[in-house]
Parts: structure tokens; C-alpha cells; sequence
């Protein structure tokens, strides 16, 4: 009894599996299957060579010959063993921390300054905005650069006859710490855009009955932003910071330019500098391959935050 | 529906005859474009040598386009290696004297020793730069030109100050600078003498004024030299001059940004020290009264040893058209485009054709990098640079950074 039993449910589900039902069961599958085509050649192609490469010694004379020299995980020893590596790893993680505190803190700032001021004042504020966001990193650069430099910068001018110094002929640029600030300013000042934007977008999504209803129960402000404004940005909040440390982390045209490749020195790398210069600038490509396969892992390790955050609101929603 | 499939059809067809004869074409020209990848200077300085020698190789190959690409110091090297990754490689390719043995080392250039005979006055080609395209005794790139380094001066205000000869020594040269510069002391910004504190090519003449050096090879190693006590004493000078006649935010500043003839034109130096063709952008207000003499060494009555900067043409072996690159170079570095050259400021590739001008006075005296198969990551890797700014701001003493520079270098030159 229990043996026909069995058979019955297996008959069952075996009859349940007709042409017509595999055929409406993998419709989604086959409706992905193009992106996933695709994804996997742009992406799957060239990682599986990265990988490849990285296994590899491959300097010029390997990549004139067309063919590299397997010599296992040689590669990672040697960039796990440079000082250089973790000098720079380290440098890196403070930078980021730094222009994503200072992106995330003023852009919010400006958004609810947004907020608050007339409509005016406000398109006045988004054109301007959008103005700094529509600008190309490498012409910001060249401004940058113009301003600050030391023969003949206008940031030195202002300052100076402004009587806040003596900064004729001061050169921002002397130190490790003094070029990376300036390129701080640069970084914040271009990400401050989308930040502000989409913080705006998201503070125009709080309830205002319920703003109004803590008021009235005799929240000040600041109560009120913290605990009726903030939850309701929260989501983006996170989202933002972890899209922000993504991109401070491997950024590389805005400090590459504006320290200028005669200035980069081991003493001023950034990851995304270091894996430039080992791998294309000095022609060694296994290296290099290695180097930006730890980046990605530290980059993917990093947005394990985001991508759970972005998979917890798909699921409320 | 059948029209429309008629429709399609006929378009299907129509783009694939388009296709077909757009790739026939292509290939066609293909074959017979010789490219060409030479710097930028020769864009700026000397197009009309470019269109010369092209017109020549098209006489003597019916048929044949050149497609001349110019390229950047800062990036070509990368471009060029992208090329090589990807079967690309231009046909010719402008090298510049410091790069030319990583690539001839690891087998990037055709070998063109049989062909030399060909190349006009191979047989008086400048010492210095034909070594520069010599490696395991095989000939790979043919010298294009060279430059030495002179003092480019307001004579206008050297003559205000009572300076009517050009310094012989050192010594003089400082003197007669500080005159200049204690009579302008009114006009704001002004440096007697502009030097940017990184530019490695003018610190090392005065190491090698001192009979100092960079780098020597022991024992088939490399071992830097930077801290031996003549080119330390080099060094030293190097950094008196700078405090003597610089401005201090110029010690960490390069040689490209700001370029010292802007920083000149600009009426904010009386001297700059540089390549003869400085002359070029001193500005339209001061270009009647700029002009140039020897940096004198601290030796009197010789000049101070110049890097001989200069370039070499390669033909990469990965090039399909080899005969007709050789024959382009041939034309291009004939004798008559050397003289143009010259005439432009720069020291032509041979020593029959060498004209009494400052340029050829200067490079009486030269001195060139160690020819090591990564010299060329000492340079990328800035660790001269970092050396000069160490010294410059005081960081460090002149010594101890000569010491951190030399482990450097010899650690760089001896990787495998």
C-alpha cells in the first residue's frame, strides 16, 4: 500500500511535468537568458583573463610574444609581501572614509537647506548643482589646477588680498597630506550633486502629517529630524554611502591629474594609482592583473552592505 | 506581409554588399598605409619636415598613403604596448633615448643593422645617440635629432645690471643672476632666475659637473651612485644655486607645469634653464631681448655637462610594411630635414652637419641615463624627483636623500 502509494505521488509528479508546463516554467528562465548571455560575455570573458593574467608572469617581454609564463600565485605573494601594498591599501581606506564623510555630511546638509528655502532659491541651488554634476572630471581638474597654482592661482590671489595670510607663491601641492587634501575638496565637490539631489528627492517623501503631528506633541526640531526625518532617508542614506565608498575607493582620473604622474610617488599612491602604475605605467601586467583582483574582492567584500540593503528593500516593497 | 518581407529582403542584401565592399575597401588601404607615430614637438615645431618627407616616400611608392599620429611623452609608451597586445603596431614609432632599451631588450624592434648602409650619413650619426639605438651590437632605431640644454636670459635686464659678457663660471653666473635679481627686488613675483626644484635633467648637470654620476655596474649588478661624495658635492651645488637664485614654492614644482618660458613670458624671471628651444614661447613682448648662452660648469671656461635628451626612430617588429618604414625614415632624416631641424634649435643626428650654434656648444659636454633595461622605472616611479624635493625643502639632508635614491635606483635597475 505504501509502495503504490509512492508510486501514485511519483506518477503524479512526473505527469505533472508536461512539455507545456516545462515550456511555461522556463519562460522567465529564457526571458533572462539574453542579459545573462550578454553580462557573461562582457564580464565573464575578461575576468576569467584576468585571472589568468594574474597566475602569469607578464611584462613586455611576454606581451610581445603573445603569451604568458604560468608561475601559480607568485603574483599575490610578492603584492601581499610589498609594503607598498598596505601602506596603500591603508592610505586608501582613510581617503575614502574622509571624502564619503564629507560628501554624505555636506550634500545632506545642502538637501535640507533645500528644503527650507523658497522655490527660487531653489532652482537656483539645483542648477548649480547639476552644473558642478555635468562637468567632466578632467576639465574640473584643469580648474582645479588653475586655481590653485602657485605662480599664478587665483585661490592664492583671494586669499591674500582677503588678509587671511600671506599666500603669494604658495604651492598647494608640497606634501603627501597637502596633495590629498586638494584633491579631497575636488572629489567632494563633485559628488555633493548627486548626493544632495537624491537626498532632497527622498526628504520630499516624509509624511508631513507626521512631522506636523510630532510638533504638536511638542517635538523640537531636532527631535523631529531625528526621529521622524531620519528613518525615512535611512535606506538612502545607507545606499548612498556605500555607492560613494565604492567609487572614492578605486577613483583615480581626479587625484592622477591633478597630482600630475611627475608628482605620484609610493609616498601619495591610492589603489586605484598603485594598480596603474605597476601594472600599465612599469609594463608589468601579471602584477598588475593580481593587484586589481584583491581590489575586487575588497570592493565586492564592501558591497555586501549595499546589496543586502538594496535585497531588504526589494523585499518590504 | 510579403511585400514587407521583400522589403526586408532587399535591405538585408543592400547592407551586406555596403558591408562587403566597406571591408574590401579598408583592406585595400590597409595595405598600402604606412603610419606613423612620431611626438607632438614635431606637430608644433617642424610640420613642414613632416609634409617633406612624407611627399618623398609617395613619389617613390605610387599608391601609398602615410598616416602620421601624434602622440604625447606622458602616455605613448602605454599606447604603443596596447597596440602590441592587440597585432596594431604603428609601422614607425618616435622613441626617446631613455626608452629605447626596455623595448629593444625584450625583442619590440625590428633589427635594422643590414639596412644601415641606407639610412643618409649613418656613418657620422652622434655618438651618443646612435648608442642609445644599439643593443647586443645590432642597430635597432635610426637617431632623429637631439637637444641640448642652454640658459635661455632677459639680456635687456642683464645689460640694466652692468652685465655685458656671458658668465664663465659658475661662480659668475650666480653673481651676475643675484644683480639681476636685487635690482628687480620691486616687482612682485619676480625670481632672478626660475627653477622648478624637481626638474632632474638640470639638477644631474651639476652631478655630473662634480664627476658624479647616477649608477655604475659591479659585478654585472647596478649600483647607485647618487651618494658618492662627487655626486653629492653635485647635489650640494645644485641646491645652493636653487636657495641662491630660486623661488622656494618652486621646490617641489616640475619642469611641464608651469612650463619655466610661461613663468618667463610672463616678465617674472630675468633666466631659465632648458632646452635651446625654450626661445620658442619667451613671449612677443620679450622675444627681441631674449637669448642664450652655456651654462657655464664650476669650472672656468668649460660648459656645464647637458643631458643629451634626444630621439630615435624604430620600426616595431610586429610591422607588416618594414622596407617601406625603413624607406621613410631614410627620407625623413635625410640630410637637407637634419638641417631644418637645426635651424629650429635642435642638434641634428650627424656630425658632418653640425653648425657652430649654441645648441652644438653645449653638447660639447654631455652626460646620458644608465642604459639599463629599467631605467625606464626609475623614471616613471619619480624617485629622482623625490629625491630633489627632499633636499629642496630640507627634509632630508643632501645625503641622506642621495642614499634613499641610490638604494632606489639599484634596487629598480638590478629587478629581473
Amino acid at each position: 500500500m505504501a509502495t503504490a502509494a509512492g508510486t501514485t505521488t511519483k506518477w503524479s509528479r512526473r505527469r505533472s511535468l508536461t512539455w507545456r508546463s516545462v515550456g511555461r516554467g522556463s519562460v522567465p528562465y529564457l526571458l533572462v537568458a539574453p542579459v545573462v548571455a550578454v553580462m557573461g560575455a562582457i564580464l565573464g570573458y575578461p575576468i576569467y583573463s584576468l585571472v589568468r593574467i594574474s597566475l602569469e608572469r607578464y611584462g613586455l617581454f611576454e606581451l610581445i610574444q603573445h603569451k604568458g609564463v604560468y608561475i601559480g600565485v607568485k603574483n599575490f605573494g610578492s603584492v601581499l609581501h610589498d609594503s607598498v601594498f598596505w601602506h596603500t591599501l591603508l592610505r586608501t581606506i582613510v581617503f575614502a572614509a574622509a571624502n564619503v564623510g564629507l560628501t554624505m555630511v555636506i550634500g545632506t546638509l545642502i538637501a535640507l537647506l533645500l528644503v527650507k528655502v523658497s522655490g527660487w532659491v531653489r532652482l537656483l541651488v539645483t542648477a548649480g548643482l547639476v552644473l558642478v554634476w555635468s562637468m567632466p572630471p578632467v576639465v574640473a581638474v584643469q580648474v582645479w589646477n588653475w586655481m590653485t597654482n602657485s605662480e599664478n592661482g587665483v585661490l592664492n590671489y583671494i586669499l591674500t588680498e582677503l588678509h587671511l595670510g600671506n599666500y603669494f607663491q604658495h604651492n598647494w601641492y608640497t606634501t603627501p597630506f597637502s596633495q590629498l587634501t586638494m584633491v579631497t575638496t575636488l572629489i567632494v565637490w563633485g559628488a555633493i550633486p548627486f548626493v544632495t539631489i537624491t537626498v532632497y528627492a527622498a526628504l520630499s517623501q516624509v509624511p508631513r502629517e507626521l512631522i506636523e503631528a510630532a510638533e504638536i506633541d511638542g517635538a523640537r526640531s531636532w527631535r523631529v529630524f531625528l526621529d521622524v526625518t531620519v528613518p525615512v532617508i535611512t535606506p538612502v542614506l545607507l545606499i548612498l554611502t556605500s555607492l560613494s565608498i565604492l567609487w572614492d575607493f578605486g577613483v583615480f582620473t581626479q587625484p592622477y591629474l591633478l597630482i600630475g604622474q611627475p608628482h605620484i610617488t609610493t609616498g601619495n599612491y591610492l589603489m586605484g594609482i598603485y594598480l596603474f602604475e605597476q601594472g600599465y605605467v612599469s609594463a608589468n601586467f601579471g602584477r598588475g592583473a593580481a593587484i586589481s583582483i584583491l581590489m575586487l574582492v575588497i570592493v565586492a567584500a564592501m558591497s555586501v552592505v549595499y546589496v543586502r540593503r538594496m535585497i531588504r528593500i526589494g523585499d518590504v516593497t | 506581409m510579403r511585400q514587407r518581407v521583400v522589403v526586408a529582403a532587399a535591405l538585408a542584401v543592400a547592407l551586406g554588399v555596403v558591408a562587403a565592399t566597406a571591408g574590401a575597401s579598408t583592406g585595400r588601404t590597409q595595405a598600402n598605409k604606412l603610419t606613423v607615430w612620431l611626438q607632438v614637438d614635431a606637430q608644433t615645431g617642424w610640420p613642414d619636415v613632416v609634409a617633406a618627407a612624407n611627399q618623398q616616400f609617395q613619389q617613390q611608392n605610387p599608391g601609398w598613403t602615410v598616416d602620421v599620429q601624434y602622440q604625447n611623452w606622458g602616455d605613448h609608451l602605454q599606447k604603443f604596448n596596447a597596440t602590441i597586445a592587440g597585432n596594431n603596431t604603428p609601422d614607425v614609432i618616435e622613441m626617446g633615448n631613455t626608452e629605447m632599451t626596455a623595448y629593444m631588450a625584450t625583442g619590440a624592434f625590428a633589427d635594422l643593422t643590414s639596412a644601415k648602409s641606407q639610412f643618409p650619413n649613418s656613418g657620422n650619426w652622434l655618438a651618443g645617440l646612435a648608442k642609445s639605438a644599439m643593443y647586443g651590437g645590432k642597430l635597432y632605431g635610426v637617431p632623429y635629432y637631439a637637444g641640448s640644454r642652454v640658459v635661455t636670459y632677459r639680456s635687456d635686464l642683464f645689460k640694466k645690471a652692468g652685465i655685458t659678457k656671458s658668465p664663465t663660471s659658475l661662480a659668475q653666473f650666480v653673481a651676475d643672476v643675484q644683480k639681476v635679481g636685487t635690482m628687480e627686488k620691486g616687482v612682485k613675483g619676480f625670481v632672478p632666475m626660475y627653477l622648478p626644484g624637481t626638474d632632474w635633467y638640470s639638477a644631474l648637470d651639476f652631478v655630473f659637473d662634480y664627476g658624479g654620476s647616477i649608477a655604475a655596474t659591479h659585478a654585472h649588478k647596478w649600483v647607485g651612485t647618487l651618494d658618492s661624495p662627487s655626486s653629492v658635492a653635485g647635489l650640494t651645488a645644485f641646491k645652493n644655486l636653487f636657495d641662491a637664485v630660486s623661488s622656494k614654492s618652486a621646490a617641489t614644482l616640475d619642469e611641464a607645469n608651469p612650463a619655466p618660458y610661461t613663468v618667463y613670458s610672463q616678465g617674472l624671471t630675468a633666466a631659465i634653464l632648458g632646452p635651446a628651444w625654450f626661445s620658442c614661447c619667451t613671449g612677443t613682448k620679450y622675444k627681441s631681448v631674449t637669448a642664450q648662452f652655456v651654462m657655464p660648469s664650476h669650472t672656468a671656461g668649460k660648459p656645464i655637462p647637458g643631458f643629451l635628451g634626444g630621439s630615435d626612430l624604430a620600426v616595431p617588429a610586429q610591422s607588416g610594411n618594414k622596407s617601406q618604414a625603413e624607406q621613410w625614415i631614410a627620407d625623413f632624416t635625410s640630410s637637407q630635414n637634419e638641417q631644418t631641424l637645426q635651424a629650429k634649435g635642435n642638434i641634428p643626428n650627424a656630425t658632418n652637419l653640425l653648425a657652430n650654434t649654441v645648441n652644438a656648444r653645449a653638447a660639447a659636454r654631455s652626460w646620458f641615463v644608465p642604459q639599463a633595461k629599467h631605467w625606464v622605472d626609475v623614471e616613471n616611479g619619480n624617485i629622482l624627483r623625490t629625491m630633489l624635493a627632499q633636499i629642496l625643502t630640507g627634509k632630508l639632508s643632501v645625503k641622506q636623500a642621495a642614499s634613499t635614491a641610490s638604494a632606489n635606483i639599484a634596487y629598480t635597475l638590478n629587478q629581473s
